[in-house]
């Protein structure tokens, strides 16, 4: 299983390519939304993303309580350790 | 085929002269596929060619007719959707009138009512326009 700094360093990678922000920018507890300015549509980027590089689906229901990046990982280790 | 030319108007919100499609020819849950001839009076024809705007909005109907028709299979109403997105376009042809275009779109994401689909249509095996488009289907 990846470790949190694994998951830190991927999800880094692909949403600095993805939505075309700087990594710095991908702080642990900057606002997940507001950094990659997302909106609805963006979310199935998000999706597309996350299922390549992690193998795992998420749902609407998955983001309800993700505000920050440090959520986020939190979702991708809970999501990867219950594949 | 699944449905007429008449039976695919009745299902899709786009009326004469926008209408891109002529029938649905297959759906099923991950794919949809439709014919459509190219017509010297369509809208979009000039200089003996179909121009793209057809071509993209024939993927777009593509997508409508067959997200209708699973709905009115359901025993529901038909689903209305919007496109949101279009992105990787590519026009590899356009086709001339009497062509017979075949049309599939394929769903490749889903999140909630977002639709990530890649759709591409072809003339005898040759292909016209490919892309992908976000669809938000109205709930």
């Amino acid at each position: 299983m990846a470790s949190r700094e694994e998951i830190i360093s991927t999800v880094k990678e692909f949403l600095s390519e993805e939505f075309e922000v700087e990594k710095s920018t991908i702080e642990p507890e900057a606002n997940l939304q507001e950094t990659l300015d997302l909106d609805s549509l963006d979310y199935v980027d998000l999706v597309v993303v996350i299922e390549e590089n992690f193998g795992f689906k998420v749902t609407g229901e998955d983001f309800v309580d993700i505000v920050t990046f440090n959520d986020f990982y939190g979702l991708v280790e809970k999501k990867l350790a219950e594949k | 085929m699944l449905l007429t030319k008449e039976e695919t108007a009745d299902i899709i919100p786009q009326k004469t002269p926008f209408v891109m499609i002529d029938s649905l020819l297959a759906v099923d849950e991950m794919s949809f596929t439709s014919s459509f001839i190219v017509d010297e009076k369509n809208i979009f024809y000039k200089d003996g060619e179909l121009k793209e705007p057809a071509l993209i909005e024939n993927i777009a109907q593509t997508v409508a007719a067959g997200f209708s028709y699973i709905g009115q299979q359901d025993g529901g109403e038909p689903k209305i959707g919007f496109i949101g997105a279009i992105s990787k376009l590519k026009i590899h042809k356009l086709p001339n009138v009497g062509d017979e275009i075949t049309t599939t779109v394929t769903q490749q994401h889903k999140f909630e009512n977002i639709y990530l689909i890649k759709g591409e249509n072809h003339v005898n095996g040759s292909p016209l326009v490919e892309c992908e488009m976000k669809i938000v289907v109205q709930v």
